[in-house]
């Protein structure tokens, strides 16, 4: 009877440490390059900027408490003119210029995803935020007349200039 | 005689019986007590109380004029939002967002048709902030009610307990959303009163709906201070009327309508 | 005779009994896999949209829930009612009660847009939020089952039992009233509303409760070959029925309140008369198979000691709890809001119509995934400690 306890004392503790495992492969971050075969990350520096909002080692260190200050005091008090702001960030790190060489964020090219694979932190700011700079096709777009984008202001036709616009988007993107 | 033996029998049992209602009904009334201790310390600090110490906070609002608005305007003013915040819906989809849209009105009496706006009413008592587990559906000091979706788990409450209808839920992944309007999946959205550019114009902002509608002079949808009495707002309402939709509830939308 | 109860671990290796772990396995794999599914594809593959926010897996979840507090209830017959003849079921009911909750709450959780923010969960809470204190009446609830089973069991301590039982019972109440009234505070919507859906929600936890726990002991005293005296399963039979009784009065009451208001004479057409799915549900599945055939199961002379009728009233009174609780949560929301009273109203988002909500394979999975882990997690806790009597023979008396 003991032995038969022992057993599933045995399979529970197994379980348990089998969901452990699956939970990096859950949150879906880990690539599975093997021990072996560890590439140290060569962030791209951009080219349409000469340095950064702070020095490269105080960001290194504290990108993420700029960032996460500046995310609460825009969310909830309307802080709009910060320097540390994600926008920012893809502005110049992931200008995507000319746009077919767009790295989306998973891809350990991304400026962000190169370092955060790496160091197996799971970050979630690109499920809301673009992965990259939109400026130029924003931009575009809004110096556009509203009387131009929708004639006689007809919703078919509205909706029809939206949809060109996110093809637009899709397209340039090519995932 | 038997029945004051009964009685005495009867009286530990009783008083036992007394004690643990008494205990019982204090736990249930505590948290009662807590909730309204709670409400009247938020209202205390509202922008509108009586204290005359600080600088008046605005509490920005529309008020919405059903009468010198077309269809056709209606229109205009849910394509602006989507161009302003980049989300489309397509026509019969149950699950696309929808921040603002066309409602049609017929008078089950009389007949008449009325067409309208309606998005977040932008409450002062806002239901979807009180139920909020997280506190990510919160109302900013100005009445802007939004979501912070970097708190927001994705329970859906808020649109249970929403009187208007006003929230979607991010039912796919998404990608390219617009600087203005960070948006993803699994969490819960709706009109910003285009807050980006109230932070920016303050009160010379026009959101994006009422941008759509007020070419040549017209001023079909009229956002402004309802704190400020001598505010365009505050004046018209004061002299053409504003219905608060659902007033009943006592919710106190800051979206006023003209015309219903 | 409770002196003289002993408990014991589980110890049968029948193909019966490792199957049924087998299957419940099973069952909660498929369904975390589903979840999972859900959550990186978004849940436009669930059934649910922006009309029917809440949709079958919460059906499980609060069903899971509500039965969770009533699983407790043998506990507190021995602890707080004094009814000394409960205190050999009162172990299994707290074990019960504590399993049925975990498995309530991975639901809920599971069906979250973003399960991965649980930590935010756990770190922000808004005291007004009823979900808020759910959360603290929810984890609150399992630590002191906890204290109370392991005050229970330690005999030192058996004296602090009884009040430990009470703080449990006390407990039970509060969280069934707070799972209420997260139906019960929405006020803009007639279809809940309603003070009543509290007491309501104690009702059915206490029938839904006993059913499972009936369930569940007559499965593992027969699969372990343990003695059980009919003179027990007579009186579970009869608060079963007593509990029956007391749903039917608070549906009938919730009605009546209801039709009294005409502004709520739409929302009752709706579920009563013409709500098709909904109606069906409630009259078929709710009122005559969930309710007044497990009466007559319960009570008729001829079955009364018969435990096949005993057994059937339980999943008919199961699927009764899940079939009201359908109505309550999709039927409450498939009826459209009234926003502008006294007018037609037509959109392009849904205003003014009844809505459309058709459960996905996945939330469904989800939803059974979820009761499995419960019955798998009392299954196991009861293989592994002593929480089973060795017998339950009868009473001289």
């Amino acid at each position: 009877m003991r032995s038969h306890l022992t057993v599933l004392r045995c399979l529970m503790l197994s379980t348990l440490l089998g969901w452990f495992a699956c939970l990096p492969a859950a949150a879906g971050e880990v690539e599975s390059s093997g021990f072996g075969a560890v590439v140290i990350p060569q962030p791209v520096k951009p080219t349409n900027a000469s340095a950064c909002v702070e020095p490269v080692d105080i960001m290194r260190r504290d990108h993420m408490k700029f960032l996460l200050h500046q995310r609460d005091a825009t969310v909830l008090e309307g802080e709009r003119d910060s320097k540390y702001s994600l926008v920012g960030c893809m502005d110049c790190h992931n200008a995507t210029e000319p746009a077919e060489t767009v790295v989306r964020y998973p891809d350990p090219q991304h400026f962000c995803a190169g370092c955060h694979l790496y160091a197996s932190v799971k970050i979630d700011c690109f499920e809301c935020h673009a992965d990259r700079s939109l400026k130029q096709l924003q931009q575009g777009q809004l110096d556009q007349p509203l009387e131009d984008q929708f004639p006689e202001n007809q919703p078919g036709s509205a909706l029809l200039s939206l949809h060109t616009f996110h093809q637009q988007l899709g397209d340039t993107g090519g995932e | 005689m038997a029945n004051e033996l009964d009685n005495i029998e009867l009286r530990p049992a009783r008083r036992r019986f007394m004690q643990s209602s008494a205990a019982l009904a204090m736990t249930l009334i505590a948290p009662g007590v807590l909730l309204y201790k709670t409400g009247q310390a938020q209202s205390e600090n509202e922008p509108g109380s009586d204290n005359k110490d600080l600088p008046a906070t605005p509490r920005w609002g529309l008020l919405i004029d059903t009468n010198a608005l077309s269809e056709a305007d209606v229109d205009a003013c849910v394509a602006a939002c989507q161009q302003e915040h980049g989300w489309h819906s397509d026509a019969g989809s149950q699950t696309a967002a929808q921040w603002i849209r066309k409602i049609h009105l017929t008078d089950k009496q009389s007949g008449q048709q009325t067409v309208l706006p309606m998005m977040c009413q932008h409450c002062a008592d806002p239901p979807c902030v009180d139920v909020c587990p997280t506190g990510a559906s919160f109302k900013r000091a100005d009445g802007i009610v939004l979501v912070n979706k970097h708190t927001c788990i994705g329970c859906r409450y808020c649109m249970m307990a929403c009187p208007y209808k006003a929230r979607s839920f991010i039912h796919e992944v998404l990608q390219d959303q617009l600087a203005v309007a960070p948006r993803g999946k699994g969490t819960v959205e709706s009109c910003t009163l285009c807050v980006h550019r109230i932070d920016r114009d303050g009160a010379n902002a026009v959101p994006a709906c009422a941008e759509a509608v007020n070419r040549d002079g017209r001023k079909a949808i009229l956002f402004g201070d309802l704190n400020d009495p001598d505010s365009e707002i505050s004046q018209r309402a004061k002299s053409h009327g504003a219905t608060r939709l659902r007033a009943d509830l006592g919710v106190d939308p800051g979206v006023r309508y003209r015309g219903l | 005779m409770p002196a003289a109860t002993r408990f014991t671990e589980i110890k049968t290796s029948s193909p019966q009994y490792w199957g049924l772990l087998l299957l419940l396995a099973i069952l909660a794999a498929v369904g975390i896999g589903a979840a999972h599914h859900m959550d990186v594809e978004g849940h436009h593959i669930s059934g649910m949209n922006n009309q029917v926010v809440w949709g079958l897996p919460h059906v499980f979840a609060i069903f899971l829930i509500v039965a969770a507090s009533g699983a407790l209830n043998l506990a507190s017959m021995a602890s707080v009612f004094g009814k000394v003849e409960y205190k050999p079921l009162a172990r299994f009911s707290a074990v019960l009660s504590i399993a049925l909750l975990v498995g309530g709450l991975a639901v809920l959780l599971l069906d979250l847009g973003r399960p991965d923010r649980l930590i935010v969960a756990i770190t922000h809470y808004n005291f007004r939020s009823i979900f808020a204190w759910n959360i603290i009446l929810y984890s609150g609830f399992i630590v002191i089952v906890l204290a109370y089973l392991w005050l229970m069991m330690e005999r030192r301590f058996e004296r602090w039992s009884r009040p430990a039982g009470m703080f449990a019972f006390a407990w039970r109440l509060i969280l069934t009233s707070g799972t209420g009234s997260i139906f019960g505070f929405l006020v803009a919507r007639e279809s809940y509303d309603s003070a009543l859906l509290a007491p309501m929600f104690i009702v059915m936890s206490f029938s839904f409760g006993l059913a499972v726990f009936i369930l569940l002991l007559l499965t593992s005293f027969k699969l372990d070959q343990r003695e059980l005296d009919g003179i027990h399963l007579q009186r579970l039979r009869k608060l079963l029925g007593l509990f029956s009784i007391g749903i039917l009065y608070f549906v009938i009451l919730f009605h009546i309140t209801k039709l009294y208001g005409s502004q709520n004479h739409d929302f009752e057409r709706f579920i009563l008369l013409d709500g098709g799915v909904y109606t069906r549900l409630f009259w078929l599945f709710q009122i005559v198979l969930g309710t007044l055939l497990p009466l007559f199961l319960l009570y008729a002379p001829r079955w009364q000691h018969s435990s096949k009728s005993l057994v059937l009233a339980c999943l008919l009174i199961i699927q009764g709890g899940f079939a009201q609780l359908y109505v309550i949560i999709i039927g409450g929301q498939a009826f459209p809001l009234n926003i502008f009273p006294g007018y037609r109203v037509e959109s392009s988002f849904f205003d003014g119509v009844i809505s459309a909500y058709t459960p996905s394979l996945w939330e469904l999975l989800l939803g059974c995934a979820g009761l499995a882990s419960a019955l798998l997690i009392a299954l196991l806790v009861l293989r592994v400690l002593p929480m089973l009597p060795q017998s339950l023979p009868g009473t001289e008396d």
